[in-house]
């Protein structure tokens, strides 16, 4: 969704730029044909104002998401099991290990020193 | 009794998440600085002179506006605080920019 906003921000981007090329233009002519200048062409202003408005409605779109403000919000869609989850509480060995049935009790300290002689 | 009503009578406090405003404040930050330099950008296409100019950018303001509240939906107060300062903060600083941008693509395009 959001790249068709940003497609939809280049084409009046290029759009604006065209208006413009197509005003200076027409400034051109009527200073070639020594004519006074009153106003532009309505194509010309239509195209304008038209791709100024597909450009801020693209822009407001990427620009980001809008998050609720309220505080409990966000705290709402907390779930239980994320809230029980403290990683600062994970235990990855204790002594219930000694109860399995293929327990083999760990070698005494001394052994365990001379594991590299 | 009468106290309890009295009570009742208060509005309940909200707590609002500061994150969030931030958050809001940032995006609605960058979407009136676009809009300022686009529309300025447009009122020197469009060559527009003095005061023409200044309505201008009171409209492209209205617009960004009522813009702003179509995509927040009905329900706009779970996104803004006040739809009214929405509306009119930041509206001289974006003046700035856009009087910037204004002079400088109308001078590309009509004088030059």
């Amino acid at each position: 969704m959001a790249s068709f906003h940003k497609i939809i921000v280049i084409v009046g981007f290029i759009s604006l730029f065209h208006s413009a090329f197509s005003a200076a233009q027409h400034r051109s002519y009527l200073r070639i044909t020594s004519q006074e200048f009153t106003t532009l062409p309505l194509d010309i202003v239509v195209q304008a104002v038209s791709s100024l408005f597909a450009v801020m409605w693209g822009v407001l779109n990427v620009a980001g998401n809008l998050r609720e403000i309220r505080a409990a919000a966000e705290l709402n869609n907390i779930k239980w099991e994320t809230q029980r989850n403290l990683p600062s509480f994970y235990i990855f060995n204790h002594r219930g290990r000694a109860l399995a049935y293929d327990y083999i009790p760990s070698a005494g300290k001394a052994e365990l020193e001379n594991l590299d002689s | 009794m009468s106290v309890v009503k009295l009570k009742d009578n208060k509005p309940e406090p909200v707590a609002y998440s500061d994150a969030a405003l931030r958050n809001n404040a940032v995006v609605v930050e960058y979407c009136r600085t676009s809009m300022a330099a686009l529309s300025g950008s447009t009122a020197g296409v469009l060559g527009l002179t003095g005061l023409n100019g200044f309505a201008f950018y009171v409209f492209s303001v209205v617009v960004l506006w009522v813009m702003f509240m179509i995509k927040a939906g009905p329900n706009w107060h779970k996104y803004y605080v006040s739809r009214q300062s929405l509306l009119t903060s930041g509206f001289f600083g974006a003046l700035f920019t856009y009087v910037l941008f204004w002079t400088f693509i109308y001078g590309m395009v009509h004088v030059y």
